[in-house]
C-alpha cells in the first residue's frame, strides 16, 4: 500500500519535474527516474518480466539515445522570443493555450474516472505472471504483430540511418 | 528480530564488504601479476609481500582534495560516481554464490546464499549493468573537458553496441536452463557426464562461454577494450577531472563490475558452487576459486594484449561478435527443440 | 491494496502531465521525452487491466508499445538532428516553411 504511493509519488513528480526543467540533460535523467517508479509499480502489480524491460530497454537503450543526441547537439536552452530568465512554463502566448488544454484533458480524465461508479475492488488473486505464459502468447497468438514489429525496427533503423547522415552531395 | 530476518542482514553486509574486499584484494593482483609479467616486483613494501599496498592507496585518496572544474556541472559531476558504484553494487545482489545453508544449523529453513533470491534474476543483472553506462556517460559530460566527453561517448557506444552479444550469448544458456533464475541454473548444472565431465553449460555452449567473456570484457571497460580510458589519446577518459574518493567510486566500480561479470560466468557456464571433491555445503570455495580463475583471466588479458583501434572495436562488434552470437542463438535453439535438452 | 482505479488515476495524471508538455513546451527533445510519458501512462493501464483481468495480453501489448517506442524515438531524434543541422534550433516554430 504505501510502495504505492512511494512510486506513484516518485513518478508523478519527476514527471512534473521533466518536463518544467529548462535543461534537457536533467529532463532526461528525470524521466529515467520516472521509469525507475513505474518500473516498481510493475512489480507490485506482479509483472516482473514488464518490470525489467522497462529497465533494459526504457532506461537502458532509449533514453541512453536521447542522452546521446542532447549531448551531441550540445543546445541545452530553448530559444524562443522570450526571455531566457522566464520559466518555460510561465511565459505567455501559446503556452497559455497549452495549459489550459491540458487543464481541459484533466478535468475530463478525472471526470471520466468519476463516471464509471462501480465500488473499486481489489485485484483478484493470483500468482506472479509467469514468463513462459507470455513467451507462449507472444510466439502462437501474437506471432503475426511481433513479425510486424520486428519489419517496423528495420525500417526505422533504415530510416534513422538516412535522416541523420550527413549528405555527401551536398558538401562536394 | 526473526534469525532468518538477521541471516539475510548478515548476508547483506558480508556480501557488500565481501566486494569492497574483493575489489582491494584484484587491486593488488593486478599490480602484482602486471608486475610478474613485465619482470618486475611491483608493491612489496606495505606490509606481507605488499598485501596492505591497496588499503593505503585508499588512505591516500581519502586524504587529498576533492577538485571539481569551476565550469562543471556540479549536481551531475557529484551524481556521476554514486551511479557507477551503486550500479556495480547493486547487480551482484541478485547473484547467488553457494548452495541452501541452514548455518549450521541455526536456522529452522535454509537460506540460499545470495542477497535477494528473484526469480527474474538474470534480466535483473543485466538492467542494473545498464544502468552503470548513465555513471560514465553523465562524469564525461559533466565534466566540461573534451577528453572526458569524448571518454564518455566512446563509453556509452561500446556499452551499448557489446550489451546485444553479451544478451545474445545469456540466452543461450536461458534456453538449455529453461529458467531465469540464477539458482535454478545453476543447480541444473550439478553432476557429471559419464562420471568425469561435469554438466557445466560450458561444455554445451562453448561459443556462448567466449562471446560472453568478450563482450563482458567490453562491458567493464577492460583491456583490451579499454577506449574509453585510453591513456595514450585521451587522458584518462571520463575521469581525467575526478579526485580523491570521487575517483576512488570509478576505480571501485571498474572492480566490482569485474567481479560481478566474474560471478555472473561462474554462475551461468562453469557450474557456480557445484564442483568434486567437496561436500556441498563448501561449495562457495569451488565458487571462490572458479571467480578467482576468471579474474585471472581477465587481469592476465589486461597484461598481455594491446588495445584495439576504436573503428576495429565497433566493426568487430557488430560485423563479427553479434552475428556470431545469432547464429550461437539459432544453433542452440534447434538443438533444444531436436533433442528436447 | 490499492485498487484498479488507484492505478487509472495516476495513469490519466501521468498522461496529463505528458499532454502538458507536449503542448507547453517549445523544444523538440522536451517533446519527445513528454511522449514517452503520455506512452507509459498507457503503459501503466494496459498492466493494471492484464492484472485485473489475470491475463497476460495487456503485458504483451506493452512489450509492443516498446518496441513501438524505440522505433519512434530512434526516427525522431534523427529528425531532431537533421533538422537541428539546418536551423541550429530545436525549437518547432523554426520550422514553419515546408522548403528551405
Amino acid at each position: 500500500m504505501t510502495l504505492f504511493y512511494v512510486f506513484a509519488g516518485v513518478a508523478v513528480v519527476t514527471s512534473l519535474l521533466v518536463i518544467a526543467q529548462r535543461n534537457p540533460i536533467y529532463s532526461v535523467l528525470l524521466l529515467v527516474a520516472s521509469f525507475g517508479a513505474l518500473s516498481g509499480l510493475y512489480v507490485l502489480l506482479d509483472a516482473p518480466f514488464v518490470a525489467a524491460i522497462q529497465i533494459i530497454i526504457y532506461a537502458g537503450a532509449i533514453m541512453v539515445l536521447f542522452l546521446f543526441v542532447v549531448m551531441l547537439l550540445n543546445a541545452p536552452h530553448e530559444d524562443t522570443e522570450y526571455d531566457e530568465r522566464t520559466h518555460p512554463l510561465a511565459r505567455p502566448g501559446p503556452t497559455r493555450a497549452g495549459s489550459l488544454l491540458a487543464v481541459a484533458l484533466v478535468v475530463e480524465l478525472v471526470w471520466a474516472l468519476t463516471r464509471a461508479g462501480e465500488a473499486p475492488s481489489p485485484f483478484p488473486e493470483a500468482g506472479l505472471s509467469s514468463i513462459a505464459a507470455i513467451g507462449r502468447a507472444l510466439f502462437t497468438e501474437y506471432a503475426f504483430p511481433f513479425e510486424v514489429t520486428s519489419i517496423l525496427i528495420l525500417v526505422a533503423m533504415v530510416g534513422a540511418v538516412v535522416l541523420a547522415r550527413r549528405d555527401e552531395r551536398a558538401r562536394k | 528480530m526473526t534469525p532468518l530476518l538477521v541471516a539475510q542482514i548478515v548476508l547483506t553486509l558480508a556480501v557488500f564488504q565481501g566486494l569492497l574486499l574483493s575489489a582491494a584484494a584484484m587491486v593488488w593482483v593486478e599490480r602484482r601479476l602486471a608486475a610478474l609479467l613485465q619482470q618486475r616486483l611491483g608493491p612489496i613494501r606495505v606490509g606481507w609481500q605488499g598485501l596492505l599496498q591497496p588499503f593505503a592507496d585508499v588512505l591516500k585518496l581519502m586524504f587529498k582534495e576533492e577538485l571539481r572544474p569551476a565550469a562543471a556541472d556540479a549536481i551531475l559531476f557529484t551524481l556521476a560516481p554514486v551511479i557507477s558504484a551503486t550500479a556495480a553494487f547493486a547487480a551482484f545482489a541478485v547473484v547467488p554464490f553457494g548452495a541452501a545453508t541452514t548455518f549450521f544449523g541455526l536456522l529452522d529453513e535454509p537460506v540460499s546464499l545470495q542477497v535477494a533470491d528473484v526469480n527474474v534474476a538474470i534480466l535483473i543483472v543485466f538492467a542494473i549493468s545498464s544502468m552503470g553506462v548513465y555513471g560514465i556517460v553523465l562524469a564525461g559530460w559533466s565534466s566540461n573537458n573534451k577528453y572526458s566527453l569524448l571518454g564518455g561517448l566512446r563509453a556509452s557506444a561500446q556499452m551499448i553496441s557489446y550489451e546485444l552479444s553479451y544478451g545474445l550469448a545469456l540466452a543461450g544458456v536461458l534456453l538449455l536452463g529453461n529458467s531465469l533464475s540464477l539458482t535454478e541454473i545453476v543447480n541444473q548444472q550439478s553432476g557429471t557426464w559419464l562420471g568425469v565431465v561435469p554438466r557445466w553449460f560450458v561444455f554445451l555452449q562453448p561459443l556462448g562461454f567466449l562471446i560472453f567473456m568478450t563482450a563482458g570484457i567490453a562491458e567493464t571497460n577492460r583491456a583490451p577494450f579499454d577506449f574509453p580510458e585510453a591513456e595514450q589519446e585521451l587522458v584518462a577518459g571520463y575521469h581525467t577531472e575526478y579526485s580523491s574518493m570521487r575517483f576512488a567510486m570509478f576505480f571501485l566500480a571498474e572492480y566490482v563490475n569485474m567481479v560481478t561479470v566474474s560471478a555472473v560466468a561462474a554462475d551461468l557456464f562453469l557450474g557456480g558452487w557445484h564442483g568434486p571433491f567437496l561436500p556441498e555445503s563448501l561449495g562457495w570455495i569451488w565458487f571462490l576459486a572458479k571467480v578467482g580463475a576468471i579474474l585471472f583471466f581477465y587481469v592476465w588479458m589486461r597484461w598481455t594484449l594491446p588495445r584495439y583501434r576504436y573503428d576495429q572495436l565497433m566493426a568487430f562488434g557488430w560485423k563479427v561478435l553479434l552475428p556470431v552470437a545469432v547464429v550461437n542463438l539459432l544453433a542452440t535453439g534447434a538443438a533444444v527443440l531436436y533433442f528436447g535438452l | 491494496m490499492p485498487t484498479l482505479t488507484d492505478y487509472l488515476v495516476l495513469s490519466a495524471l501521468l498522461f496529463s502531465i505528458g499532454a502538458t508538455g507536449v503542448f507547453v513546451r517549445r523544444n523538440l527533445i522536451t517533446i519527445l521525452l513528454s511522449i514517452e510519458i503520455m506512452l507509459n501512462a498507457v503503459n501503466l493501464t494496459f498492466v493494471a487491466f492484464g492484472r485485473a483481468l489475470g491475463e497476460v495480453d495487456g503485458q504483451i501489448i506493452v512489450f509492443f508499445v516498446i518496441t513501438v517506442a524505440a522505433a519512434e524515438a530512434a526516427v525522431g531524434l534523427a529528425i531532431v538532428i537533421a533538422l537541428f543541422r539546418h536551423r541550429e534550433s530545436l525549437n518547432p516554430d523554426s520550422f514553419t516553411m515546408l522548403k528551405w
